[in-house]
């Protein structure tokens, strides 16, 4: 009966092997291949058939096996060929300027559009206003409205 | 009024002046292969065979053999032999071998420099930048540099397999200018 039961649990070991041997969850090849770069083709791995790409994704593949983090293998790979491995720049630093210049650009804009709108509009009121009626016109307009009452 | 107008297009030709000297600064930093002739690039780079770094000008007074490959690169592994054999019979001479490693996974360099048995020392350009500076544009590549730190020969843009007599021309040239 305990052999039976250390079989089973062996069985169930063997099955769950990988998955359960990192303390956390496994990140994936798909998952990174889209954030890092091939240095010779300058296009991310996924779009990559270079054989450098291949080397590369063969050591993340490598590295996830060995339950490192997405941070880890990112920062493994900064370290072996410098931060233009990576397709986004980092949070830090002076690459905080290519995060913050496009959002600045963008807001820069919508209130330069803002503006332009806002003249726009003021700029056509006084052109659209019916040109002011004089007091002759006025008497004469009241003498026809009350002829029609 | 009129001194909005004015900032914003002083701030649109500021906008357009600072595009114009990014492309400006792009196409005058574009890389192209160094003179022969001239002063070889100086560097200083991690050792993949060993640990610590390798500074090109620590090398000055001994003639180089100046190699840029990676593991994955098919063709080097079809020249990795001629180039071993090539130092030890240039060792004697003072000739010293240098391998860059370019664009390569640490790990893989290693195995590489293991399997076909590579003495010489080698050391590894990760982003690329020194191979740059030279020009390289697709491994293997090779240069040669004099005694005195210039650039001598020919620049070998594929196997030293497929050009032998420039290969034994450029370290000719490296030992006796």
């Amino acid at each position: 009966m305990i052999f039976r039961a250390g079989a089973v649990v062996a069985v169930a070991l063997a099955f769950a092997g990988p998955a359960a041997a990192c303390a956390h969850p496994r990140t994936s090849l798909s998952y990174l291949e889209g954030q890092v770069m091939c240095p010779t083709c300058h296009t991310t791995l996924d779009q990559s058939d270079s054989s450098a790409a291949h080397r590369i994704e063969a050591f993340i593949q490598t590295r996830i096996d060995q339950c490192a983090t997405a941070d880890q293998i990112k920062s493994e790979l900064v370290a072996n060929f410098g931060a233009g491995i990576l397709a986004a720049p980092p949070h830090k630093g002076f690459d905080l300027l290519a995060w913050w210049l496009p959002l600045g650009g963008l807001a820069a804009g919508a209130l330069l559009l803002g503006f332009g709108v806002w003249r726009w509009s003021r700029a056509r009121t006084p052109e659209d206003a019916p040109p002011p009626v004089d007091d002759e016109t006025e008497r004469r307009l009241d003498e026809l409205l009350a002829r029609l009452d | 009024m009129r001194t909005m107008k004015l900032t914003g297009q002083v701030v649109a030709l500021a906008a357009v002046a600072g595009l114009l000297g990014l492309l400006i600064w792009r196409l005058t930093h574009q890389s192209k292969p160094p003179k022969i002739g001239g002063p070889a690039p100086a560097f200083s780079l991690k050792r993949v065979d060993a640990s610590g770094t390798l500074d090109l000008a620590s090398l000055r007074g001994k003639p180089v053999v100046l190699n840029f490959w990676a593991s994955w690169c098919v063709p080097c592994k079809g020249e990795a032999k001629m180039l071993e054999q090539a130092s030890r019979e240039y060792r004697s001479q003072g000739v010293v071998f240098l391998g860059v490693d370019f664009h390569d996974v640490t790990g893989d360099a290693r195995k590489f420099l293991e399997h076909h048995g590579v003495t010489y020392p080698t050391v590894q350009d990760g982003s690329g930048s020194v191979a740059d500076r030279y020009g390289v544009s697709a491994v293997p590549e090779t240069y040669f540099i004099d005694r005195s730190g210039r650039l001598v020969g020919e620049h070998i843009m594929g196997t030293v397999v497929d050009a032998k007599d420039a290969f034994r021309r450029g370290v000719e040239a490296a030992l006796t200018s």
